[in-house]
This record gives C-alpha cells, sequence and structure tokens, in this order.
C-alpha cells in the first residue's frame, strides 16, 4: 500500500449514470488483488474532505504502463465530482487496500452481481479463467443496460436477470442462484459463493448461503475516513455467535471489504 | 539579516519537541497503521488513539458522515484497554523515530490514575494528553472538560502520580473555554490541547433518521477551523501554561495561524486522512514561513499576531511571545 499520483486515462459514461474510470499509476503500484480498493482523492481541491474507497474493476499492465479501472455510479457529492473529472487529471490514490476474494481449491465459484457490484467481480472472473479455474457469474441489474461487462467475461457459463425482463431472467439474481442450486449441480462441498452489490441483496444471499452450509464471501461498501484501519470509522456489526452484540467491529478497510459474509449482522450493517 | 535554518523547536512542559507539528488523537491510530504514509521522522510527534481503562469495541455504525467542509464521527474510542494497549501497542510505539504523547480517558477519577500510572510506567510516553472531552462516550463524556470542578478534580488526582508532561484535552462545547483552561493549569496541567470535536448532527431527510448511529457526534475538519482559532484566542489569554492548538488545519498556512494566535504546538486532524502528507508539510511551511520572517526561531511566531492593543485583551503582566 502506497500513496500514488495517479491520472485520468480514461473516464466514460457508459450507461445513464454509470462511469468507467481508468487512472494511470505508477509502476510503484503494487499489483492488486479482485476485491480490493483504492482510496481516491476525487478532486485536487479540499472539496470533498474526504477520500472516496472505490473496489477495482480491472488492473491494466501494457508494457511499461499500469493503469486501475473502477466502475461507479453517480450516488452523491464524492461521485458527482469524480464524473467531472476529465482526461489527463491529475489525482491521488492509497492503494492497494483491504483483503480480495479468496477462492477455496478446487472448488466452483459462483460469482453473484446486483447492479455496479459487479465490477470487483469482473475482476475476479478474469483471475479464475487465467488460473483455469471453474466459475459461474450470476449477474443481475435493474435493465439490459445495467449489465455492464458481460460481454467480456469468458471462462465460464453466465446467467443474466433484469427486474424489467429486457433481457435474461425476469426477476432478482437471487432467484437465479436458488434456481442454479436447486439444479442438484453444486454442493457445498464442491462450490462457493462471492458476491457483490447491493447490501439488501448480500444479505439475501448471505442468508441462502448460511442456510444450506455453503462457504460465501461478500464485498462490502460504506463511508471510511482513513481507509488504513486507523480511524475505526467503518465497523462491520457482526452476529452474536462470531463475536457480536457490539463485542468487536471488525474495520471494513482492512478486515474487509471482502468478508464472509455468514458472520456479518446484515440487519446492523447500513 | 537571514536566518539560514531557524530553530523549529517548542517545549510543552519538560519535553522539547523538534518541531511543533503533531498528529492528533484518534487520526494516526498508534503511528503503525500510518508507517507507509507519513515520515514520522519529519514531524513533532504523534497523540496517541485514545486508551480507556478497558477495552471497547466503539459505538454501533454509522461512525462516520461527511458534512459540508467537515466530517461528524462517534467512534467511541474502540481501543484494546490499558493492558491491552501496554501489551501490544507499548511495543509498536517504542519504534516510533517521532515524540509519542499518549492519550487517556477514564470513566472515574480512580480510572485517570490507573491509566496515568500504568502509561508512565510504561516508559513510551513522552507526554500524557489528558482526554476530559470526548462527545462520543456515553454519559460521563464530556462530564470532566465542561466542568471547571471536575476538570480540578481529575487533574489534581493524576499530577502526583508522574512526572511526565500532563496536557489537559479540551472541549469547545462550553460557555468559558478558558475557566476550565485556568482550572487545569491550576491543578498542575503542563499544557493544554484544544480543540476537541463540536457536538453536531446531520440528519437524512429522505428516511427522517439521523446518519450516525448514535445520533450526534463530533464536528471537525475545515468548518471549524474558525471557530477553534476563536478558543485557542481565548484560552491563550487565560493561561501561561502552553497552548496545543488544533482544529480544521487543511492547508499548511492553517498551522502558521494558530501559531500566530499563540499555540506553542498544533494538532493536525482530519484533512491528514485526505493529505497524509499534511503534517510533513506543515512543518515545511512553518520552516519557511520562519525563515520569511526572519526570526531566528519559531517561538517568536507564537502569539505574534498583531492585534490592537485595545483588542489583545492582554493581561497585565505577561506577553504573549516569545514564551
Amino acid at each position: 500500500m502506497n500513496l500514488v499520483g495517479c491520472s485520468v486515462v480514461e473516464n466514460r459514461e457508459i450507461a445513464p449514470g454509470n462511469f468507467l474510470l481508468t487512472l494511470k499509476v505508477p509502476r510503484g503500484f503494487a499489483r492488486p488483488e479482485p476485491g480490493q480498493f483504492v482510496h481516491l482523492r476525487v478532486s485536487p481541491e479540499s472539496e470533498p474532505l474526504l477520500r472516496r474507497p472505490y473496489s477495482l474493476e480491472g488492473f491494466v499492465e501494457r508494457g511499461k504502463i499500469r493503469a486501475v479501472r473502477i466502475y461507479y455510479s453517480v450516488v452523491g457529492r464524492g461521485s458527482r465530482v469524480l464524473a467531472s473529472q476529465p482526461k489527463g487529471q491529475e489525482l491521488d490514490l492509497i492503494g492497494p487496500l483491504g483483503v480480495g476474494f479468496t477462492p477455496r481449491p478446487r472448488r466452483t465459484s459462483v460469482l453473484v452481481a446486483g447492479g455496479r457490484g459487479v465490477a470487483p467481480l469482473l475482476f475476479f472472473a478474469r483471475k479464475l479463467r487465467e488460473k483455469k479455474r471453474p466459475f459461474l457469474f450470476l449477474f443481475g441489474a435493474r435493465s439490459s443496460r445495467e449489465l455492464y461487462g458481460v460481454r467480456e467475461i469468458r471462462g465460464g457459463r453466465i446467467h443474466l436477470a433484469t427486474d424489467d425482463g429486457s433481457v435474461g431472467y425476469h426477476g432478482s439474481v437471487l432467484d437465479l442462484l436458488k434456481r442454479q442450486w436447486e439444479s442438484g449441480e453444486h454442493t457445498p462441498l464442491t462450490a462457493e459463493i462471492f458476491t457483490c452489490g447491493p447490501h439488501g441483496l448480500l444479505h439475501e444471499v448471505a442468508e441462502f448461503a448460511a442456510g444450506r452450509g455453503i462457504r460465501c464471501e461478500a464485498s462490502l461498501e460504506g463511508p471510511m475516513a482513513c481507509a488504513v484501519g486507523a480511524c475505526r470509522g467503518c465497523p462491520v456489526p457482526l452476529l452474536p455467535g462470531a463475536g457480536g452484540n457490539g463485542g468487536r467491529y471488525p474495520a471494513m478497510c482492512i478486515e474487509g471489504p471482502v468478508m464472509d459474509a455468514t458472520i456479518v449482522d446484515w440487519e446492523r450493517l447500513p | 539579516m537571514t536566518h539560514a535554518s531557524p530553530s523549529l523547536r517548542v517545549r510543552v512542559g519538560s519535553l522539547t519537541l523538534r518541531n511543533p507539528v503533531l498528529v492528533a488523537s484518534g487520526i494516526i491510530g498508534y503511528g503503525q497503521e500510518y508507517e507507509r504514509l507519513v515520515d514520522l521522522s519529519q514531524i513533532g510527534g504523534i497523540v496517541t488513539k485514545t486508551v480507556t481503562r478497558h477495552a471497547r469495541a466503539g459505538n454501533p455504525p454509522p461512525r462516520v458522515v461527511e458534512t459540508a467542509a467537515g466530517m461528524l464521527n462517534s467512534i467511541g474510542i474502540e481501543n484494546p484497554g490499558l493492558e491491552g494497549f501496554l501489551e501490544i501497542k507499548v511495543p509498536v510505539l517504542r519504534e516510533l523515530p517521532c515524540a509519542v504523547i499518549v492519550s487517556v480517558e477514564g470513566e472515574d477519577v480512580q480510572e485517570f490514575c490507573d491509566l496515568v500510572e500504568g502509561v508512565s510506567g510504561s516508559g513510551v510516553a513522552h507526554a500524557i494528553e489528558v482526554n476530559i472531552s470526548c462527545p462520543n462516550v456515553g454519559p460521563h463524556g464530556l462530564r470532566y472538560s465542561t466542568d471547571a470542578d471536575m476538570a480540578r478534580e481529575v487533574m489534581s488526582a493524576i499530577r502526583p502520580l508522574t512526572q511526565l508532561p500532563l496536557i489537559a484535552k479540551l472541549t469547545p462545547n462550553v460557555t468559558r473555554i478558558a475557566d476550565i483552561a485556568a482550572a487545569c493549569e491550576a491543578c498542575g496541567a503542563d499544557a493544554v490541547s484544544l480543540v476537541n470535536t463540536f457536538v453536531g448532527m446531520a440528519v437524512d431527510s429522505r428516511t427522517r433518521k439521523p446518519i450516525l448511529g448514535t445520533v450526534v457526534g463530533g464536528l471537525s475538519g475545515p468548518a471549524i477551523k474558525p471557530l477553534a482559532l476563536a478558543k485557542v484566542w481565548e484560552v491563550v489569554q487565560a493561561v501561561d501554561v502552553p497552548v496545543i492548538g488544533m482544529g480544521g488545519i487543511t492547508h499548511p498556512r492553517d498551522a502558521i495561524e494558530f501559531l500566530l494566535v499563540g499555540s506553542t504546538a498544533v494538532q493536525v486532524g482530519t484533512a491528514l486522512f485526505s493529505n497524509p502528507e499534511l503534517a510533513e508539510a506543515c512543518v515545511k511551511e512553518i520552516e519557511s514561513y520562519a525563515r520569511r520572517a526572519e526570526v531566528p526561531s519559531v517561538a517568536d511566531l507564537i502569539g505574534a499576531l498583531d492585534v490592537p492593543a485595545e483588542r489583545g485583551m492582554i493581561r497585565a503582566g505577561r506577553t504573549l511571545a516569545p514564551r
């Protein structure tokens, strides 16, 4: 982890309100793992005050050039400012940070993505393909317009779901997951789940996994101040059996953002 | 005449800091968390995350929210407690290449005493910051620094227990902060530091809910700098001990403002999250400002604010600079 300067190579609106940002980073920037994030200063000005944490959609190495890719939606002040940054803009970031996805050997990875939560899972799917490991990619979004990146996925089976039925299964990605599981192809010994998306979806996926004894990791999202474990501003509430009841709050920034989804107290996670 | 390299050393009680820039409590953990981002050998020192008598898990989320030019927090002093501190954090702090000021907070006078004895005995602290001003730790949180009698009670009890400089950290959430500062000074504080955060609140009108898990929290960041400067200005006129100023330092020149108003040292806080190089930049700015001002020592800048005499309210028999 380091503080490095970076510059905007591309900051493109690929669907209404959704942007793909490519930032050139120096060669000294450590190669990130899927699920890790960067803490980005979204403007050279002092507003907004805090950095914003973004999971990486990818890491590009071409010759001597290194770049990180971020897929983000405009949801608030920070992302609005970020969306206005033109090509060539100099910014800086701290990273790579946090704990990424940790697949177990000889298991099929079932990736469950909701909306822009697809970002770290696209990175993860590329890595799985490189390692020639089997995976299944389940991707749900509101409509076909938000199914970013799906055409780039190689090396695994893909199933899509949309809320409006514009493509794929008409319904939620959770239903897709249930149908896949009910086909009997996978068992807790042969497959594990990796999920990212709105916390409501992650909660449902976690309950599904916990109820069937399936190992399940989720990539969480939330505001952070320092992002290096110092300020304790990003606590993750845990279930009572897992040291919850306020007994211990892991910091999302250093013990996450990818965590065992079945120990998170989703009811108390904002 | 120009001075090639002005002296940046300042004294806080028996502690000499190589320069007047510290990182505030709650910002940098115990130093190690930021070791790859902040060059601690370039700054005066750090103030640790506050240590309490017993381990604390901290407050429920959300604990931080950004507001206009500021940040509200309600961390709730998540820390490993005195025993955990001595076992886990002291070995880490021993390796740091800067002064280490350990922040402590007790729920009652006895806990303050245990903490001061424990921290003092560890040998790792160059000074102790007595946090009598956290707004985020339940009913006792602000008790000791909103009431001069209670501040006196704590300071008098801990003073005999250590040779280390004691720095009383004050809350701005009072009517007359100068009274509390004077009470701490009278009971043996070697310095006072201010301001802790201002009590604040953020509301989500869409959900009709408060944003912080504890409803109210403490406001920091550039929004509070003018408020903090005024509190420091009030206190420097009420006490003779050094004042350590903080609150919203975001640009290196902000540190100069706190010195001019009368701070002997400054603490950098929230803005360090965004700019980890801020503390080092403050040191450079102070050095370059002293050079431009052609003063031999940063001490000549402390309290060097050019105020019309009738506005100065300087107490009889006392000059503001140099200390």
